[in-house]
This record gives structure tokens, C-alpha cells and sequence, in this order.
């Protein structure tokens, strides 16, 4: 294609303008992104707690009607989440995320996890927690226990709710607003890793910190 | 006649279901215990003018409304109810998990997995009121 000298001298000026403002762009651009990789650095995925703060020792009541003290639970990671069982669209979703990060553990890690859900609603009894949460899975804990033992439970773990509005006519009917963090417990009972509602759809990367607290992270993951 | 006459009561909606587009509209299958459940979709507006979705029916609900998750801050969310979901002219909206849905409430029988069920939805676009067949896969 025959070209003009013309448009020889413009694209060189146009090139030179690119490259430019190419390294006005990148030095800045470098800066945040090595700054981005110090902050990814963590190999957790969820917000990591280096300290060993213990996680508050409740003692509820689940599905089964036994008491389920987190002590009893020693030697297993714990991914702990608040809700209630009349939510509609946030607690299935969080129980089916950690649903789906429970399958992909190997099964000696399963026998080492459990995922227990306290129920932060007064009308949510074992029964109705019986036929709720072994549809996410069978192993799943379920908790309730007297609303004071709930607040305090919740207030230990810096969880939050109220009643809100009623679904329909029937004031009874009403639900619950709630802090929607997922807490990961280690085997010694320290808090360790917490996350954000918007995390939990990554699946593997919490199979992974579970793995990571128990120990037993395979070799090759994640560094 | 009587096709005719068929044709011109349903054209309205005919019309209407064209302008919004649906895609990926599935139900959340839930515990058999459960008094509600969401309906999650894309509504796709094909439109220059923006259309609302406003209600909708379906057969294994007693009330069906557009929905919105609010984030309080610090974590915390709760659910409210809206007048109707618009959907921008020449643009969509996003129902999903955590966020916008519609909800599906009084549940007469809980939808199974790998079932579908009918759902009827209630749009409006300048000042004309449509309605949108689906048949939306539970899973």
C-alpha cells in the first residue's frame, strides 16, 4: 500500500506521543501494581488474623437437640455463619457456597470441618433447623439456643441483627436483617480467617484455608 | 373469529414480552420446610424506553415481588421490597445471589430441583402493561 511521506512523519509523531504517554502512564501504574502484589502476598484468601484471639466458647443446641459446645469441636476447623432459616436469598447462598467448599475437601479433611450455622431467630427451633440444614448438607450443624445465648454468642463474634420488615400482612412473618460474615475457626479454636459474603461464591480458595488451618495443604497449591 | 379474537387479547403481551428479553432465569431449589424462595434472572430491555417489572404469579406462590438486598454497612443485609425492578433502555439487569431477585413467597409446595415451574411476570413500559411467560428451571 502506497503510503504518503506525510503520513510517514504523523504516524512517527503519533507513535512518539503512545510511547509517552505510555511511561507517563506505566511508572504509576507499576507502582500500584507491586503495591496490589505486597497486598496479595497473603496466601489466605479471607481476611487472615495473625493473632490467636479464642473464638467464643457457646454452647447451643442443634438439629439433633444436643448440646454442642466450640470446644467439643477442638481439632477441627469450623467455618461458623449467623442467619435464619426464612431467609430467602442470602443464607442458601451462603450454605450453598460452603456447601460446595465442604465437597471439594478431601474426605479426611470433611471428617476435620465442620460448618455450623446459628440461627439468630427466636422462631427457629432444632425441628425447623432439622429440616433445614441437612438439605445443604447432611453433616452441617445447625444451632439455637435461648435468644439471650444467641446475642451474646453474636455479640462475641461481632455479629449483628434485627428484626425488619414483615414478608406480607402477617406481622409474625417478618424478617431479619444480619451481618452476613462467615468466620473460619481453627483446630486450637482461634479465630483466624473471616469473610466477606461477596468471597464465599470462590469455593476453592476456602477449601484451600481450610486446608491451610488443618495442616494439611496439598503441595503445589497455593504458595 | 375466535382465533382472531384470541390473537387480539393476547397481542398486548405478545408485544410487551418482546421488549424484555429473559436469560438464565432459574428458581433456588431450598428446604422442603421453606416458605419462600428467589427467582434469579438477566432482564435484557431491547427497548428505548425504560420497562419496569412491577409483579408476577406463580402457581406455588401466594405473592410474587420484585426484591432488593440492602447492604447497611459492616457487613450486615437484610431485604426489602420494591415497587418494580427497572430495566434501563437499551440495557439490563442483573438478578442474582445476594442481590436483586424476585421473591416468591407463601410457597404452596416447594419447588424440586431439576423441576420447572411457571412464572408469570407483570411489566410496564409507558404506561402499557404486559406480562412475560417463563418457565423457569429449579435448581
Amino acid at each position: 500500500m502506497a503510503r504518503t511521506k506525510h503520513s510517514d512523519a504523523r504516524s512517527r509523531r503519533i507513535g512518539l506521543i503512545i510511547v509517552a504517554a505510555c511511561a507517563v502512564v506505566a511508572v504509576p501504574a507499576l507502582v500500584v501494581l507491586f503495591a496490589m502484589a505486597g497486598k496479595s502476598s497473603s496466601p489466605w484468601f479471607g481476611q487472615f488474623d495473625p493473632d490467636n484471639h479464642p473464638a467464643y466458647n457457646f454452647s447451643l443446641t442443634d438439629q439433633n437437640g444436643k448440646t454442642v459446645r466450640l470446644q467439643d469441636l477442638r481439632g477441627q476447623a469450623v467455618l461458623l455463619a449467623f442467619g435464619f432459616t426464612r431467609c430467602a436469598n442470602i443464607c442458601p447462598t451462603t450454605l450453598g457456597n460452603l456447601a460446595a467448599a465442604y465437597r471439594k475437601l478431601p474426605p479426611a479433611a470433611q471428617e476435620r470441618t465442620k460448618v455450623v450455622f446459628i440461627s439468630v431467630d427466636e422462631r427457629d427451633s432444632p425441628e425447623t433447623l432439622k429440616e433445614y440444614i441437612p438439605f445443604f448438607n447432611e453433616r452441617f450443624v445447625g444451632l439455637t439456643g435461648p435468644p439471650a445465648d444467641i446475642g451474646t454468642t453474636a455479640r462475641a463474634y461481632g455479629a449483628f441483627f434485627r428484626k425488619a420488615d414483615a414478608v406480607g400482612s402477617d406481622r409474625a412473618d417478618y424478617m431479619i436483617d444480619h451481618s452476613t460474615y462467615t468466620h473460619l475457626i481453627d483446630p486450637d479454636g482461634n479465630l483466624r480467617v473471616l469473610y466477606r459474603f461477596e468471597q464465599l461464591p470462590e469455593t476453592d480458595k476456602i477449601a484451600d484455608d481450610v486446608l491451610r488451618v488443618l495442616g494439611t495443604q496439598a503441595p503445589g497449591k497455593r504458595p | 373469529m375466535k382465533r382472531f379474537l384470541c390473537l387480539l387479547l393476547l397481542s398486548p403481551a405478545m408485544i410487551f414480552a418482546g421488549d424484555l428479553k429473559i436469560e438464565d432465569a432459574w428458581i433456588r431449589a431450598v428446604p422442603s420446610s421453606s416458605k419462600s424462595t428467589a427467582a434469579f434472572m438477566t432482564l435484557v430491555n431491547k427497548t428505548d424506553k425504560p420497562v419496569l417489572v412491577t409483579a408476577g404469579t406463580c402457581p406455588v406462590a401466594g405473592d410474587v415481588r420484585p426484591m432488593i438486598t440492602t447492604k447497611q454497612g459492616d457487613g450486615v443485609m437484610g431485604m426489602a421490597f420494591v415497587e418494580s425492578f427497572s430495566v434501563p433502555a437499551k440495557g439490563k439487569r442483573i438478578l442474582e445471589p445476594g442481590g436483586d431477585h424476585i421473591m416468591l413467597m407463601q410457597l404452596k409446595e416447594v419447588p424440586k430441583a431439576g423441576s420447572t415451574v411457571p412464572l408469570v411476570l407483570t411489566t410496564e413500559s409507558g404506561g402499557k402493561q404486559g406480562r412475560i411467560h417463563l418457565e423457569v428451571p429449579v435448581r
